[in-house]
């Protein structure tokens, strides 16, 4: 009778706490979607009324425009170019053994554990000089080098836990039957990796997409989305800012749904593999 | 006995070579200039390359830098414990309750970890403003407006570090307890153990890896908190990363930038090697 | 004389210091269905490697059909492959596993659809699957499957490595019987890795028998289970009883110790090129002593375990003098119950007993 009441208690205990957690982790998230529904142009409470107006001037204004356009070309090109480097990574991890495996593990995640504001800032310097001797200046190709160095480890992760699962016989089976290196990675290995190529590219492109720290230091003159917002939140805001906010967060979830869905798709298709 | 073909070098080279030119040149390379960096002298705004100590005497005497790095170190380490205390019992519910819900819940943390964090600060700052939700919603409850001390202060700081870190913290922690073999807790069970006994004797010390991975991870990227102090904090206690964005760009001193960049780099170095001999303690007892 | 379709010639295999393979020679001829058996790390699967083209071989030659296979692709030699975890590719449909082969070659569309069709009848699976994909097929469904993806080609040469290994006894047997009737059908060669040797002689023309890199011994079901040459072969498969024996006067053996054996003899050892030898009498071949049974050798021995395997009892005991451990099967169940601790009496006919050399041991220790 004790313990059952005991393991209630625990059990509801947990519970809470994650629900908590969600809470605290959706209360700015909901607040700047409240908001952006505001009449007025004050950030406060209680509210005149609800409107779309802000959502209009989101959309007529040039600035915004601008810098969604920015975002978009970073996210879209460092998302290639990291999942592909990711991929090739992720292989070496995996299936290769070589000499300075070790120190090339090492180097290849090191950004990971690398407060990115500093990474922002060691990148920022490296370009400067470069820029001096090769007479250019910050714009968004060395924003996209600096967001490529950072999402490298993600990507290289998440596809190295497909990769580790996967069966090298089915490689030896497709060159038994006749197929050119490039056969076999075409027809067998990239699409066995792709579930895990997918998550990584999404998870790539949310994360260029919402950078702040390194486009902070890399971007020049040239805004994205979220240098955009930081320096809008310094004069005194309109729900302008919400607006876009909750535009980028429907736009977000409905991303890692839809890789969500394409993962349990293929998953459950070829799941249960032939073995033991 | 492995049946495998042995890869051939190019394709080692094929797959390995475009990461490692990609870190070594907008990683390794610019971090080692860093340094040299450091070392230089600066002269009307603009880099003199000329070899000094200056900057790094400059460091170790001022007393301002040192308070502002201990500042950061003991927020970090604040972090880290109430990741850690949030983090475990979060990834603790996820693998042992929530069968149905589970991987919702994983969609909205990870949707949550991958948004925008400047948006996310900004939706705090609203929340928490003298007009806004949080007090609305406490007056409304017929309690007072939240005092002085929670916004614009440290503990706003510390909130907001928590909310950028914690799902780190959830993450690696929950692989670990993921990755625990159930039959290990029903033989636990089998031996006459009670649940928290089996969780003291099984669970935890089985996850520990996980824990601390956790901890380093969040320890290292609180190191560099820049949007949450400045944001949050109301500039009032500036951490490494504002005093580092400040010494480049309103001071434009390069070397002096470069050094203390280097000096945080190097807390978040020892860090991180110190805690892979505490881990391989770890396993080379288990073994 | 059928022509070789596949020849190895003192092939050595090495891993940095390992030696993998010790110079195997090996005919296998058109038609055949041959069993390479051993305990893992004997090689086997090595020297399926080697065919197979996945490994070279160190030293040797390997020829296929009368062509030196040294510098061949695997994909380039007219061999195929059924892997041990069969290596369906988890994202192909069933259809597109089996053309997968053909498509590779650019064979028409039509035509690919085709030959699927005629693999998916000869394997009797139903047209259905095509379009299923290999996780939602039963274990037994996705062998089938991999051997038509094998087939579709035209092989002169299958290699099977353990294919059923990992299946449960009852699906196994089903499929044994299955890959025995495909082979008489298909006229193609088989060469099957496994390392159960019930398996083997069930299923195989002539069976390899490896250890420690070493082929041991090259021949049918019945020499190897009969006439085995080595200790290793003869207690590989079931239970055995050997008998030290050494050479007496003009060519014969004598049993080394056997103390209370009634009407020992002397064993005329053809063949056997040493001075020591093993006297092999497998356990069937030890009967109950009684008057109307005309035994050569007898001895008393006491029963310490019995174990009732359906059509036949196996007894384990002991000699009376001397504890030397004996092994006997008896059909049936017996009239009177043996119990544990009776005395009995048995015993062999000479006929019955197979002698083979004893240096082989030496042998097998420097491998």
């Amino acid at each position: 009778m004790n313990r059952k009441f005991e393991a209630r208690l625990i059990n509801a205990g947990l519970v809470c706490s994650v629900i908590l957690v969600l809470v605290f982790f959706y209360i700015p998230i909901f607040t700047l979607i409240m908001f952006s529904f505001k009449e007025g142009r004050i950030l406060n409470l209680p509210f005149e009324g609800w409107s779309l107006r802000w959502y209009q001037q989101l959309f007529s204004n040039g600035e915004v425009g601008k810098a969604a356009v920015h975002s978009f070309v970073v996210a879209v090109a460092s998302t290639l170019i990291s999942t592909v480097i990711g991929l090739g990574a992720a292989q070496s991890f995996v299936r290769f053994s070589f000499r300075g495996k070790t120190l090339f593990q090492i180097v290849a995640m090191a950004p990971l554990v690398f407060p990115q504001l500093l990474l922002g800032v060691v990148l920022l310097l490296w370009f400067s000089v470069l820029g001096n001797t090769f007479d250019f200046s910050n714009n968004l190709f060395t924003a996209i080098m600096g967001h490529c160095v950072y999402l490298v480890p993600f990507t290289t992760i998440i596809i190295a836990v497909q990769a580790a699962s996967f069966d090298p016989t089915l490689e030896q089976a497709a060159q038994d039957f006749g197929a050119t290196p490039w056969e076999v990675f075409r027809e067998v290995t990239f699409p066995v990796l792709w579930p895990g190529v997918f998550s990584a590219s999404i998870f790539a492109f949310l994360l260029s997409w919402g950078n702040f720290y390194i486009s902070y230091s890399l971007t020049g003159t040239e805004r994205t989305l979220p240098t955009f917002v930081f320096s809008g939140m310094a004069l005194g805001s309109t729900p302008l800012y919400p607006a876009l906010a909750t535009i980028t967060f429907v736009v977000g979830l409905l991303l890692i749904v839809f890789a969500e869905g394409i993962r349990r798709r293929s998953l459950a298709k070829t799941m249960a593999s032939p073995k033991e | 006995m492995s049946h495998s073909l042995e890869p051939s070098r190019l394709m080692v080279a094929l797959h390995a070579l475009p990461s490692v030119l990609l870190q070594s040149a907008f990683f390794v390379v610019p971090l080692c200039m860093t340094i040299a960096l450091s070392f230089q002298e600066t002269q009307y705004y603009q880099v003199q390359w000329v070899w000094s100590l200056t900057t790094w005497t400059e460091i170790f005497t001022t007393y301002y830098y040192w308070k502002i790095l201990f500042n950061t170190v003991l927020m970090s380490l604040a972090c880290v414990g109430l990741c850690a205390m949030i983090g475990f019992p979060i990834a603790y519910a996820l693998v042992t309750r929530f069968q149905k819900w589970q991987a919702t819940i994983k969609i909205l943390l990870v949707f949550a970890f991958l948004t925008d964090a400047v948006l996310k600060t900004f939706g705090w700052v609203v929340f928490l403003d003298q007009t806004g939700p949080a007090n609305f919603v406490l007056n409304f409850l017929g309690l007072p407006d939240l005092p002085d001390w929670v916004i614009y202060s440290r503990v706003s700081v510390l909130f907001g570090m928590v909310y950028t870190l914690l799902p780190f913290s959830i993450f690696t922690i929950y692989l670990s307890v993921d990755m625990i073999d159930k039959n290990l807790l029903r033989a636990a069970y089998d031996c006459g153990a009670s649940k928290f006994r089996a969780f003291y004797e099984v669970t935890l010390p089985l996850c520990k890896n996980g824990l601390m991975a956790g901890a380093l991870l969040v320890f290292v990227l609180s190191l560099g908190s820049f949007l949450e102090p400045k944001v949050l904090g109301g500039g009032k206690n500036p951490m490494a990363a504002e005093l580092i964005r400040q010494t480049f760009e309103t001071r434009i001193n390069w070397p002096l930038g470069s050094a203390l960049t280097i000096v945080v780099i190097s807390i978040t170095v020892i860090t991180i090697l110190l805690a892979s001999r505490l881990l391989d303690l770890g396993q080379g007892r288990k073994k | 004389m059928p022509k070789d379709i596949c020849t190895i010639q003192g092939v050595i295999k090495n891993y940095g210091n390992f030696r993998a393979l010790h110079g195997i020679d090996l005919h296998v001829q058109k038609g055949e269905f041959i069993a390479l058996v051993g305990p893992s790390g004997s090689g086997k699967s090595t020297l399926l490697q080697i065919i197979s083209g996945f490994e070279a071989p160190s030293e040797g030659r390997l020829l296929i059909d009368g062509v030196d296979m040294t510098d061949v692709a695997p994909a380039d030699r007219p061999t195929s492959m059924v892997f041990q975890k069969l290596a369906l590719f988890p994202h192909k449909t069933i259809a597109e596993n089996i053309g997968f082969p053909l498509k590779l070659r650019k064979v028409p569309k039509a035509e690919i659809a085709k030959r699927t069709r005629e693999m998916l009848d000869l394997m009797e699976l139903k047209p259905e699957y095509l379009n299923r994909y290999p996780a939602q097929l039963s274990g037994g469904e996705q062998q089938r499957v991999a051997l038509a993806r094998s087939m579709i080609s035209h092989p002169k040469l299958l290699l099977l490595d353990e294919p059923l290994s990992a299946l449960d006894v009852k699906l196994k047997k089903v499929l044994q019987t299955e890959l025995k009737r495909l082979h008489r059908s298909l006229g193609v060669t088989f060469i099957h890795v496994t390392h159960d040797l019930e398996e083997a002689m069930m299923l195989a023309d002539h069976i390899c028998v490896m250890q420690n890199g070493l082929l041991l011994q090259v021949g049918t079901p019945d020499d190897i289970y009969y006439r085995p040459t080595h200790r290793f072969v003869a207690e590989f498969i079931g239970e055995t009883n050997l008998f030290p024996v050494k050479a007496g006067q003009n060519g014969s053996y004598e049993i080394e110790e056997l103390p209370g054996a009634r009407g020992v003899s002397s064993f005329g050892g053809e063949g056997v090129q040493s001075d020591t030898a093993y006297l092999m009498v497998r356990p069937e071949f030890l009967h109950l002593a009684a008057p109307d049974h005309d035994l050569d050798v007898t001895i008393d021995i006491v029963v310490s375990e019995t174990f009732n395997h359906g059509s036949t009892t196996q007894v384990k005991a002991v000699t009376r003098e001397g504890n030397h451990i004996i092994t006997l099967e008896i059909q049936g169940h017996l009239d009177e119950a043996v119990d544990i601790g009776a005395h009995l009496t048995v015993g062999w006919h000479d006929t019955d007993t197979h002698l083979f050399a004893r240096t082989a041991d030496k042998m097998e220790f420097a491998a």
